[in-house]
This record gives structure tokens, C-alpha cells and sequence, in this order.
């Protein structure tokens, strides 16, 4: 038979068919993981080796940005549109002007170094540009003036110095030799010790994430993430804003978790309940500063005495500080915008807490959960007849800094900031709420139901604006 | 100048730290706003301290008594007529020898009155030679549980103890009299009596040691005052405590602000019952010993924390980022789970006490009434401390009673069976993370007077923090519910060892403590006979080694000093007490999931669990009555250990996997073998002989033997057999399979079975719509005759070369032996085959059904034996197979159809059968030829 040689394999085709197919039908099938995170990891692509591309020499910073633009024209234009070249955010209105406002380094003022403006000398160092003076205007249309290699040379060629120009030293050909795409050491020279140092202004960004392990940062430290994973970056606009410079962040701007997890990931339907109204960071961070101390405290009115001066306690040039560690963050509600932000002229009242910015959000929102943030308390220098709050000149030859003379240095300030001085200053407590979002633990040790539930609860529920621990009481989206 | 320097620097040190203090400090009062004083607690209202004559204490300066202060507004003796917690057994205390005890001389089944050899002591009673704990005593003793009332402030025969007069002969009102080695009067006038004691569960934070010493020393009106201590109100003064004024108002009454009264929350209970952890510290516990009672016995550590963050040196600790107890994670108290009876939030009518037409009933009681007469008999379940207050076991809601198991076990295959079988807590607390007591032997005693003990769980055993914990795997028992159930439930066993002897009038008693340190000790040190014998390396120490009644001389040594105090027939018994398991429960993550855990060798259902490292004097313990498990494992000796093995088909089980009848696969295996064996002497045979002789070269004729769907049913047939053979063999024997999945396997062998069932019924239809049964049904004339010429071919015919005796034709294609064979496969094997599969796999359905059958332990052993059969079978016929006229014809001919058979001249009878049925396929009606 012209057939009988494939006959065998299409019986036995046909008998496996029967016994296979109701076997796929019937067999459970092995539950699907509901959160397949890496999936949404984006690919980091191998730098191409500048060594051979970029022989120099460079006189100046703005040479080897001048060799960068040969090859990526579009790039100094890309990033001059981004904040970290304005120091600005978009144009907000706000219900306490009647103009709408922009908020940056460049026009207001933190509880912190507190202002930016005629202090360019050594706040520029964390610019992404060449040459920004005090007193001479700044041309931000300059492509030149581009700092290319302060986001993609290696952390170890290069460093910034006065006026955001490269430091005295720096051997520019080599710097420009050693670009790659950015690493937790780029980003981290400025994120890491933004407010002069490590760990003074996020409890959740500092150096111990440039070799984190696996229990401080699940992301960067098991994972090895770089900070461009999540903060997705095209044609120089990197996604993720910091709410304490802005007023309202559009969530498309802002880095989720919920960018590579599903909304509700856990196996356990109770913890998924939370989600609601508990940001993942809540549980999932259960302190902030883990490894390296966070500063906590900052008092300005104890600045320039001649005692023993510590890092960690006292200089004699900012005063009094507490750094803490493994501080366990403050929770608020939270919807990923602020409900107020200090600018500069605002009238204060000296007898209560001036908030420099304050997350919006409450229990009748039902955008905002729960979420940690850090707490910076300072007590700052304000003015005693206009009750507002004051930002000294503290860099330069006649800045605080040098003279220890406040007077001096507010009346400096008066020409920059456009802001009187009465001549009469005092010293009131600010607080100034940093969100922690990084520095995720692994599920190991997130928070347990016993740490915001029953008696040793580290929730206010009260305060937070529920009749009750919710665990008994009811949540907000569910009576009991 | 190392000092002038540091004179130079510490005022600036100072101003510094100053400095900051200040700063902290306002930086504190910043953050949290300086609330205004608000009563601790907000409901409840003032009330004046009241002594026991009724006068307010701030006049009198006497100890507070809780039944006249709080009896104010609740109604304190009907707390204390519903209070087993203060009853401790008095109720049901007998000094009439008793039967429903865990001891012969046992008086109750309550802490007053049951003796426990982990606490030794022995309660007294009427009319004993040798007085051990009087009443006094006991308190004094066991004050720790004591809570008041009951046995603290009553007789036995139900009297104020007050009222009885003091004799020193008389166990209630004695103590013994460490100076003189006497028993000496007690005064209870004098002493007071220990009233039930609210503030113990009542305050957050009682002053519970000071309690408990005011009880040791004898100053029992003080204990209530004494939990006090720290609140504000009280002051210590000397041995005793005064009332502070500040803390009451004017009229008299206690300032609401000390008034701190609460529900009883988890460190209440955790005073007596066992390690409570509920902050955020890291929790430590070393050893077992007896002040965490619970976790001593069975090592349950209520404490949300998890065991990674714990400051206990775990074995793989990091891995265990799980919480001591799930409920406690949660947020549970014990109230609600142990919950007062009447308490209105919790009580529920139990279905069988309610009118059947009421799914709820709303009358029920105020919160006021509650209030004022709350029960203080709180639910419990029926399984630890078994005979406590009999009357209210099961009255405290389950795990099932909150929890919906099956939307929770879809992933389980048969999870109603493995639900029938197992409590929750089977596989609900895997493993015990604290060390828990293993024995207690108290037939040596150490130079301090402490007997021999031993954790289980835990390597070192020094006692001290730095022992590797390991935990230990709790044994499961079979539990007998009151709903009439039987389940596995995890058990710690504790073993004891001790001695006993004969009171003058007859009744057995343990030998008391002092007369055992009499025998053994004298002056704080081993007494030097018991060195003589005991002293094996002579280097005047005792070690644990030698510190063994491994011997008759020391055996005979302790026996005869003991009998030389008067103690008639002293000897050791043994005794094995299970403590039930029933806290530190883990969610499912991380609850036994495995189906190899139990479904293999080494299965956890008759996990072995060592009693004891020796067995003092060679006295094997035995079970104490008065649990409801059943205990029919075995107990053996193995080395110097003594272990116990739960048995499973002895007790009606049978897990797949684990259990198998020997004799069944010893059989099955030897009919495989002997087949297998049969088969290849039979065609080496066949080979020899065809080398010996020229081929056999038949005329041969192309029929077509088997319709397609002949074919296609047998090899799906052949398919289902042959993989449920596997798959069934990888069920019984899984851990020589450890490349599957069980849980996969056994789903597939259920597929395939359905698979099989369903194809032989088709076929079954095919073979009667198309007549072709006949077939298969043996005709009876000359069936034999004609059996035993194929039986003589196989024999014989075929090593000579000799024709078929019979023509294999599509009408007939079987010889008599197939005939016979395929009619009891067939009418035989099969059925008995699915049914007793389909029972087993019905044991979840029908569970009755299968139990009808023998259950289990019958059906699957009896399916392995089949499938025994039908794997000979198999072996069996496919080598039949080959003794065509080649050795391949006759598989070709089931895959293509098509087979050569050698030619026969017809016998006249089937020539005449053939022409008449016109059914001789090989001419004309196939529309095709074979390719000849």
C-alpha cells in the first residue's frame, strides 16, 4: 500500500491526540504570577567606548561639549529643556498668588542651605552647565554651556567646582574618554549629597546605594539596577519629579511602582485590600536611612560660635544638626501633589511651624494614601517686622560664611532675591516633607499587620482622620 | 596632659549635649502636641477602694478587696461562680480514689488536684501518712496561677477556708516548716485568703511579680494590692503597700486618670500561660523551662514578630520571615478566640441548641447586663488540658468557624478527604521554632534537688540563649472531636519518669520531693553511698552520664534507701503525656503544601518523635488517659532512645505514597517476574530451535485482520494501560520517582483512567452493535480440547517448527488460550480494576462507599495487586505477539491492518462457516489488496 508507511504515525498521532489533549484540558495549570516586574526593566544597551572617539585635548569644559554636539547634535537643546538645566519647574497657579508661579532652586528656598540665588559659586557645582555666575546673567540658550560629563563621565575623571565648571585639576580629555550612560555614581554625586553633604536631604538617597546590598535596596542592591531603570529616560528627559519643587506632578511625569508591578500583587487578599488607601513605599520601606545616617535637624540659630565642630553635630558655618538613623518616616496622606509650597515673600506666623511644603492629600481623597515621607525640621532665619522667611547670602567673599555676619548677609540678599530685609531677623521652626520612595527592602521585611495595627501601631489613625484602628473600625472604603 | 585636657573639654562636652537635649527635647514637644490629662480610661467610672469589711481603704489602710470594691457595680460572685480560671478544679476535687483521672491519686482534673510530674508537688489530701503541698503550700507554690478564689479562698468541702481551725495535721491548714523540718499550723485569719484577683487581666500593665511574691511569702490579703504596685496608686512600705492619697479625688474615689482597666489583651493572659511577645523588640527565650508554661510544653509563642527578626539563634533564621503566630500577626487576642461565653459580641447559639427555623437570634444580652454579670468562663476548644471544665469544650469557635477552607484549597487535589482527615493545625504548624520539654526525670535528682530535663528542638541544651534552635516537627495524633471526627492533630509528647509507693492504705503516691532529696542528698551534697555506686570515675561528681539508673545496684541503691524512710514498694513509673498543638499557626505560604510531605517514606503522618535520650530504670512509659488522641503507634527503644511512631494502617489509613501491604507487591512482583522469566526461557527457546532447523516457511496469505477502529481502541487502550501503570507505580512508590510531581501524577492517572473507562465502553459498544463480541466468548464445545492443542503448541509445536493449530482469521482471530485470558481481563480484571479505582478516587464523595469496602487500606492495595496482574499481562502478550509466523506479523498487523497468516487448509466445518457468514474478508470485499 502506497499509504501504509505513514499510516503508524498518523494512528499514533490520532492515539496521542486523544490521551494529550484532554490531558491539557483537565490538568490544573500552575497559577501565573500576576507580577512579572522585569518584564518592564528596561534594556540598558552597552556604551559604545568613547576612548578612541575623543583624543582631546580640551582647553575647557565647553570644548568637549563642542566634540559631543560633532556626534549628538540634538543633545545640549534636550537638555536644556529639562529642570536640571532651568532649575525650574513649569509655570503653577496657586490659590495664594494671584500670578502663576514657577518653583526651582533658582527663585526659592529650602530648610536646608536654604537658597540657591547669589550662592552660585558652590551651588552650581551641581548644575548641568558651565559658568553660572552671581551678578552676570546667565545665558541659558548657550549650547556650550551644556555640562556634558557631569551626568556621563566617570565619577571618578571628573568633578564639578566653582560656578559649576570643572574643578582645577580635572584632565578633560580623559573625562570625555570615559562617558558611558549614567550610573548610580553619576546621579548619586548630586542626589546622594544634595544639601551639602551625604544623606542631608533624602532619608532614602545616599551614598550607601553606590554599592547597596540586597536587604538595603531590593532594586539597586539585589537587582543592580541603575537609577535609569526606573527613571525612564528619552532624549534627555528623565521621567520622576520631586515633589518638594513642585506643586502639582502630573502622573505620566512621575515613576510608579505600579510602572513594572501589577496594582495588587500580593498572594494574600488581605494585603491587597490595603492598596486603596496604603502606598506600596509604606510598607515596603520600613525605615528610612538604613546604613547612613539622614539629617533630621537643622538649627541655624546656633551658626557661627567658635566650639568643637563635628560633621554629624556641629559646624560652626550651619549650626546645630541630629542625624538619625533607621528613622522610622512620618505618614500622611497623599496624592502625589502638595497643598502648599513656601514662596519666597510668603508671610509666616513665627509662633507656629512654618511647612516649606505640605503633600496634599486627605481620608476623602481617594487618590491619596497613606505614604511615608521624611520630616526635615530647621529652625531658619526669618525677618521679625515682614515675618517672612529670609535667604542669607552664605557663599562668597562678604557671604556668612566668610564674615558669620547675618546682617551682612541678608542685606546682600536684598539686590537678589528682590526681597526687603526690616533689619530686624529671628530664628522659627520650618519643616520640610521628603518622600521616600527608594531604598525598597525586600518583602522579607516589609511591615507587618502588628506595626500600624493594634497597640504598638506606628499610624496615627486618629490623626490620619479615621474613628479608629480601621482594623477594627473599618477602612475608608468599607464599613464594619 | 591626657587629665587637663579633659578638664579643658567637658564643660564645652557639656554645653553641647545640653545643647541638644534642649533642642530634642522642644523638638519632641513640636512634633507631638502636649495633650491635656484624660482618664486611662474614658468609660469606665471613679469608684472608692474598698477593704473587706466594705470601708473605704483610704480610712482604713487595709488591703483592698476586689469582691467588695468591684462588686460595687458587677456582680463579683457570680464573675467567680463562672470562672474556672479561679475554680482550678475545686469543683470536682474528690479524695475518693479516682477513675476519670490522668493518676490514681489524683483528686480533680484542675491544677488543684492533678499532679503533673513537670511540677512534681503532690496536693495533699485527708488522711495521708506523709503530708506533701497542703493548701497553704500550693498557693504558696503554684501562686503564679493562682488567680483567687476557688481553692485560694475555699475548702474543699466548700467552707470559707477561714473558717476552718488551724491543725497542723490537717492538709488545708498547714504549711511545712523549713526550720524544723515540720509541718506547722497555718493561720488563714492571719494570712487572709487569696481573692480573685480582676487586676491581674484587667490592668495593662499589673505589677504580676510583686503579686506572685506576696503569694510565695504567705501575705495573701496583699497579693490584689501588691498587683498594683507601679499604677501610682499603692506604695511599697516594708514587706506590705500603703494607699497613695494623690491618686483619689476628694470624695474618696479613685482619680479617673489611674483608672487604667481594660479588656484582657494577649500579655494579660501571657502571665500564666505562655510567651507572649507583642513588641517591637527582638524576642529571645532560652531553654524550656516551666515559667512559660505553654511554650515550655509545646513550645507555642504567641508573637506577630517574625522568627528572622527574632533574637533567637534559629538554624537558616533568615529564611523564616514568617510570624510566630499568624494571629497574632494579625491582630487576634486570645478573648477573641477565647471569648467570655455570654459576651454579646461573640456569643452565638449553636445551631443545634436553636429552633431549627432561627438562623439568629436577636434577643440576647445588653451590653449593660453583660457588664454587670459577664462570664468569666471563656470559650475553649477540646483538646489541651483536656478534662478542664469538660462542660465547655468546643464552645470557644475553630478555625473552620472563621475560616472558609474550601475556597482557600482549589489548589489541593482532594481536599475534601485531606479535610476529613486532617485538623487544620496538621499542617497549619509544620514546625515548632521553640525549644519545648521532651522528658523529665525525676527518678535522679541533681545536688540542687532538680530532676534530669530535656528540650526537644534545640541543640546544646544548656539553657541559655546561645543553643541552636532547631525546632521540632510536632508528632500527629489521631483526635477524637465531639462532633464524632477523628483527625490528625500535631502533639508534643512529654515523657516523665518517676517514683512512686504504696501509702499505708493502699493508694499509690509519688514519692514526695523531700523524701527523694533525703534518699539522695545529705548536707547539699550526694549522700556518700549514692556516690559509692553512682561515682563510676571516682572523681566526686556526679555528671549526667552517671547521674542514671542504667543499672539494678543503682536501681536497687535509690529503691532501698527510699523503702528505709518507710516508703513501701518504691518503683518507677513512666508516664507519656501528649500536649496538644494548637497556636503559632502559619498562613498557607508556609503550611505544608508539598504532597511528598506526607505522601512518601518519609511521611509526616507517622513522623517518629524521640521521648526520651535513655529510659531511666528500663521503665517503658505509658500514655496518660485523659486525652482524646489515640495513641496505638509504637513505642520503641532504639539505641538508648525511646521513640514513637504513629502507625497508620492500624489506624484505618492508607496514604498513597507512604503505605503499602508487602505481601501484595511481594506477590504482584513474583507474578511479573515469573512472567517476564516465562516469556524470555520460552523465546530463547524459540531462538535456539530456529537455528537448530531450517526456517519454518509457511504459505503465507495477506488478510486484513483489524478494522481501523480495531486498531485505534487498542492502542489507545495499550497507551492508558501502560502509562497508568507507570503513573500508579510513581503514586506507589514516589520516592523513587523523585523527578514527578505528585500532585500532577495522580491528576494524570485520574485522566487516564477516565481515558481507559470510556474507551473500553465504546469498544465494548463497537464489539455488541457489531456482533464482534462473539469473538471474545469462548465457545464451549471442545474448548478445552482445543485449548490444550494451542497450550501443546506453545509447548512443543512452536520449537519444531510446526504450523499454528489454528488459523488466525478476521472472524476468529483469537485461539481458545486468548479466549480464556481476554474473558477475564475483561469480564474480571478490568472491572474490578475501575471499580476499586473509582472508589478510591470516590473516597472524597463518597467516602461511605468506599468504607463499605474495606476503604482504603482494602481497595488500594487490592488495585496495586491488579495492576500487578495487568502489567504480567502485558508482558505476557506482547511477547505472544512475536510467535507468529514471523516474529513481527502479528504487530504489523495491529498498526496497518494488513497481517500474513499462514495458510490452513480449511476444516470442512469453518469452510462451511465462512461460506455461509460470507464474511471472508480476504477476497473481494476490502475495496484494497494488500501490496504482496
Amino acid at each position: 500500500m502506497r499509504f501504509s508507511r505513514f499510516t503508524w504515525f498518523i494512528g499514533l498521532s490520532i492515539t496521542a491526540a486523544v490521551i494529550i489533549i484532554p490531558l491539557i484540558l483537565f490538568l490544573p495549570r500552575a497559577a501565573e504570577s500576576r507580577d512579572n516586574p522585569q518584564a518592564f526593566v528596561p534594556q540598558q544597551i552597552t556604551h559604545t567606548s568613547h576612548a578612541d572617539l575623543l583624543p582631546g585635548p580640551y582647553a575647557n569644559g565647553q570644548e568637549v561639549t563642542q566634540a559631543c554636539l560633532e556626534c549628538h547634535p540634538d543633545t545640549a537643546e534636550q537638555v536644556m529643556q529639562t529642570t536640571h538645566w532651568t532649575w525650574e519647574s513649569q509655570p503653577f497657579n496657586i490659590p495664594w498668588r494671584n500670578e502663576s508661579v514657577t518653583i526651582g532652586k533658582i527663585n526659592q528656598i529650602n530648610n536646608f542651605c536654604i537658597g540657591v540665588q547669589g550662592n552660585e559659586k558652590q551651588c552650581m557645582s551641581c548644575h548641568v552647565g558651565y559658568g553660572w555666575q552671581e551678578n552676570v546673567d546667565y545665558d541659558f540658550s548657550n549650547q556650550h554651556n551644556v555640562d556634558c560629563l557631569a551626568c556621563h563621565a566617570d565619577a571618578n575623571t571628573y568633578a564639578k567646582g566653582y560656578f559649576g565648571n570643572p574643578a582645577e585639576g580635572v584632565d578633560l580629555a580623559a573625562a570625555a574618554q570615559s562617558v558611558s550612560a549614567t550610573t548610580r555614581e553619576t546621579c548619586g554625586k548630586c542626589h546622594f549629597d544634595g544639601g551639602g553633604g551625604n544623606g542631608v536631604k533624602h532619608g532614602d538617597l545616599d551614598e550607601s546605594l553606590y554599592f547597596p546590598s540586597a536587604n538595603l535596596d531590593v532594586h539597586m542592591g539585589q537587582l543592580d539596577f541603575q537609577c535609569t531603570a526606573c527613571h525612564v529616560t528619552e532624549d534627555h528627559v528623565i521621567k520622576g519629579r520631586m515633589v518638594a519643587d513642585n506643586y502639582t506632578i502630573d502622573p505620566w511625569e512621575q515613576v510608579a511602582c505600579t510602572d513594572c508591578h501589577v496594582e495588587a500583587p500580593h498572594e494574600d487578599e488581605r494585603l491587597n485590600s490595603h492598596v486603596a488607601s496604603v502606598a506600596c513605599q509604606t510598607c515596603h520601606i520600613p525605615s528610612m536611612a538604613v546604613k547612613n545616617p539622614t539629617k533630621t535637624f537643622w538649627d541655624w540659630s546656633t551658626a557661627g560660635q567658635d566650639i568643637p565642630e563635628d560633621h554629624y553635630t556641629y559646624l560652626k558655618i550651619k549650626g546645630t544638626f541630629i542625624y538619625d538613623k533607621n528613622v522610622k518616616p512620618h505618614y500622611l496622606w497623599f496624592n502625589g501633589n502638595l497643598s502648599y509650597r513656601y514662596l519666597l515673600g510668603d508671610t509666616i506666623d513665627p509662633t507656629q511651624i512654618t511647612y516649606i511644603n505640605l503633600p496634599a492629600g486627605d481620608i476623602q481623597d481617594p487618590t491619596a494614601r497613606i505614604f511615608p515621607f521624611k520630616v526635615h525640621v530647621a529652625n531658619q532665619p526669618y525677618d521679625t517686622v515682614n515675618n517672612y522667611l529670609l535667604q542669607p547670602i552664605t557663599g562668597g567673599t562678604d557671604g556668612y560664611w566668610t564674615n558669620f555676619d547675618w546682617e551682612q548677609a541678608f542685606e546682600l540678599a536684598e539686590d537678589v532675591t528682590g526681597l526687603a530685609y526690616s533689619g530686624q531677623y529671628g530664628f522659627t521652626e520650618t519643616w520640610m516633607y521628603w518622600p521616600t520612595t527608594h531604598m525598597v527592602q525586600p518583602s522579607q521585611y516589609a511591615l507587618q499587620c502588628t506595626d500600624c495595627h493594634g497597640k504598638e501601631s506606628r499610624l496615627d489613625w486618629i490623626a490620619l482622620g479615621y474613628h479608629g484602628d480601621p482594623q477594627i473600625w473599618g477602612g475608608r472604603f468599607q464599613t464594619k | 596632659m591626657p587629665q587637663t585636657s579633659q578638664i579643658k573639654w567637658s564643660p564645652l562636652t557639656l554645653l553641647i549635649l545640653g545643647l541638644l537635649f534642649l533642642i530634642s527635647a522642644r523638638q519632641a514637644a513640636a512634633r507631638q502636641p502636649k495633650q491635656e490629662p484624660v482618664p486611662a480610661n474614658p468609660i469606665h467610672p471613679v469608684f472608692a477602694i474598698l477593704d473587706e469589711t466594705g470601708a473605704n481603704v483610704l480610712q482604713s489602710g487595709n488591703p483592698l478587696s476586689t469582691m467588695q470594691t468591684c462588686g460595687q457595680c458587677h456582680d463579683t460572685r457570680f464573675i467567680l461562680e463562672h470562672s474556672f480560671h479561679a475554680d482550678l478544679g475545686l469543683r470536682d476535687y474528690s479524695s475518693s480514689p479516682q477513675t476519670d483521672t490522668a493518676h490514681s491519686w489524683d483528686s480533680s482534673n484542675g491544677l488543684f488536684g492533678r499532679w503533673n510530674p513537670l511540677t512534681y508537688r503532690y496536693l495533699s489530701q485527708e488522711g495521708e501518712a506523709n503530708l506533701d503541698l497542703t493548701t497553704p503550700d500550693w498557693i504558696r507554690l503554684f501562686g503564679r496561677y493562682v488567680i483567687g478564689g476557688g481553692p485560694a479562698a475555699t475548702s474543699r468541702a466548700g467552707n470559707p477556708l477561714t473558717n476552718i481551725a488551724a491543725r497542723a495535721e490537717d492538709p488545708q491548714t498547714s504549711t511545712f516548716d523549713p526550720v524544723s523540718g515540720t509541718y506547722v499550723a497555718w493561720d488563714w485569719q492571719q494570712s487572709g485568703v487569696v481573692e480573685m484577683n480582676c487586676f491581674v487581666c484587667h490592668l495593662p500593665q499589673p505589677d504580676n511579680a510583686a503579686r506572685i511574691q506576696a503569694l510565695e511569702d504567705g501575705r495573701f490579703r496583699w497579693a490584689s494590692m501588691a498587683t498594683l504596685s507601679g499604677s501610682g496608686i499603692v506604695e511599697q512600705n516594708g514587706d506590705t503597700w500603703v494607699w497613695n492619697p494623690d491618686a483619689f479625688d476628694e470624695k474618696g474615689e479613685l482619680d479617673g486618670a489611674y483608672i487604667a482597666l481594660q479588656d484582657p489583651d494577649n500579655d494579660n493572659c501571657a502571665q500564666c500561660h505562655g510567651l507572649v511577645h507583642s513588641v517591637e523588640t527582638p524576642l529571645t527565650l532560652a531553654g524550656c523551662t516551666l515559667d512559660n508554661w505553654q511554650t515550655a510544653t509545646t513550645g507555642q509563642i504567641i508573637s506577630g514578630q517574625k522568627i528572622s527578626l527574632s533574637g533567637m539563634n534559629i538554624s537558616d533564621k533568615t529564611a523564616l520571615a514568617r510570624p510566630w503566630d499568624i494571629h497574632a500577626e494579625r491582630g487576634l487576642q486570645c478573648t477573641d478566640c477565647h471569648f467570655s461565653l455570654n459576651n454579646p459580641v461573640y456569643y452565638r447559639a449553636s445551631a443545634e441548641t436553636q429552633p431549627a427555623h432561627l438562623v439568629f437570634d436577636p434577643r440576647r444580652l445588653d451590653i449593660s447586663e453583660y457588664l454587670q454579670m459577664p462570664d468569666h468562663n471563656f470559650a475553649r476548644g477540646q483538646s489541651a488540658q483536656y478534662n478542664v471544665a469538660p462542660e465547655l469544650k468546643d464552645t470557644m469557635r475553630r478555625c473552620e468557624s472563621c475560616h472558609d477552607a474550601g475556597s482557600t484549597h482549589t489548589w489541593l487535589p482532594y481536599a475534601d478527604r485531606h479535610i476529613q482527615e486532617l485538623a487544620c493545625e496538621a499542617c497549619h504548624i509544620p514546625q515548632v521554632y521553640a525549644p519545648a520539654v521532651q522528658q523529665y526525670d525525676w527518678t535522679v535528682i541533681s545536688a540542687q534537688g532538680e530532676p534530669l530535663s530535656l528540650c526537644r528542638g534545640v541543640e546544646g541544651n544548656t539553657g541559655t540563649i546561645t543553643d541552636l534552635v532547631n525546632g521540632f516537627q510536632p508528632v500527629l495524633l489521631p483526635r477524637q472531636n465531639i462532633d464524632g471526627k477523628t483527625l490528625l492533630a500535631p502533639y508534643n509528647l512529654i515523657s516523665a519518669w518517676y517514683w512512686v509507693y504504696d501509702d499505708p492504705s493502699g493508694k499509690t503516691l509519688p514519692v514526695r520531693e523531700q523524701d527523694l532529696q533525703s534518699a539522695w542528698l545529705k548536707d547539699g551534697d550526694y549522700a556518700p553511698e549514692i556516690k559509692t555506686v553512682f561515682d563510676i570515675n571516682k572523681n566526686g561528681n556526679l555528671s549526667s552520664d552517671e547521674l542514671n539508673l542504667d543499672t539494678t545496684a543503682k536501681k536497687n541503691l535509690i529503691a532501698a534507701r527510699l523503702a528505709a524512710l518507710g516508703l513501701k514498694n518504691p518503683r518507677i513509673q513512666g508516664e507519656i503525656q501528649p500536649y496538644s498543638i494548637n497556636h503559632g499557626v502559619v498562613n498557607g505560604e508556609w503550611a505544608t503544601q508539598d504532597c511528598q510531605s506526607c505522601h512518601s517514606d518519609a511521611s509526616h503522618i507517622s513522623q517518629p518523635m524521640k521521648l526520651a535520650n535513655y529510659v531511666p530504670g528500663d521503665v517503658v512509659p505509658e500514655f496518660v488517659q485523659d486525652a482524646n488522641t489515640i495513641t496505638n503507634g509504637r513505642l520503641f527503644i532504639e539505641g538508648n532512645a525511646l521513640i514513637y511512631k504513629p502507625a497508620t494502617l492500624a489506624q484505618d489509613m492508607y496514604i498513597f505514597g507512604h503505605d503499602r501491604v508487602p505481601w501484595v507487591d511481594w506477590l504482584g512482583a513474583l507474578v511479573f517476574l515469573g512472567v517476564l522469566a516465562g516469556v524470555s526461557g520460552h523465546g530463547a527457546m524459540r531462538i535456539i530451535a530456529a537455528l537448530r532447523q531450517p526456517a519454518h516457511t509457511p504459505k503465507v496469505k495477506k488478510v486484513y485482520m483489524y478494522a481501523v477502529y480495531e486498531r485505534f481502541w487498542h492502542w489507545l487502550q495499550t497507551f492508558a494501560i501502560v502509562l497508568l501503570l507507570i503513573t500508579g507505580l510513581i503514586i506507589h512508590r514516589p520516592d523513587m520517582f523523585g523527578l514527578f510531581n505528585f500532585k500532577y501524577v495522580v491528576i494524570t492517572h485520574n485522566i487516564l483512567a477516565v481515558l481507559l473507562v470510556v474507551n473500553a465502553a465504546l469498544s465494548l459498544f463497537f464489539h455488541l452493535a457489531s456482533g464482534e463480541i462473539r469473538q471474545f466468548i469462548p465457545h464451549p464445545y471442545g474448548f478445552f480440547d482445543d485449548a490444550i492443542l494451542q497450550a501443546k503448541f506453545y509447548l512443543r509445536g512452536i520449537f519444531k517448527g510446526a504450523a499454528h493449530p489454528f488459523e488466525k482469521t478476521p472472524v476468529k482471530k483469537l485461539n481458545p488460550l486468548q479466549q480464556a485470558t481476554y474473558f477475564v481481563i475483561l469480564n474480571v480484571l478490568l472491572p474490578l480494576q475501575v471499580i476499586t479505582g473509582a472508589l478510591m478516587w470516590g473516597v472524597q464523595q463518597w467516602p461511605a462507599a468506599a468504607d463499605a469496602l474495606g476503604g482504603l487500606p482494602f481497595l488500594a492495595p487490592f488495585h496495586s495487586l491488579i495492576a500487578w496482574l495487568f502489567a504480567s499481562f502485558i508482558a505476557a502478550h506482547v511477547y505472544l505477539t512475536t510467535t507468529g509466523h514471523k516474529p513481527l506479523a502479528s504487530i504489523n498487523a495491529m498498526i496497518h491492518g494488513w497481517e500474513e497468516v499462514e495458510e490452513h487448509p480449511l476444516s470442512v466445518e469453518e469452510e462451511a462457516q465462512h461460506d455461509l457468514s460470507g464474511n471472508d474478508q480476504t477476497q473481494g470485499t476490502q475495496p484494497e489488496s494488500p501490496a504482496v
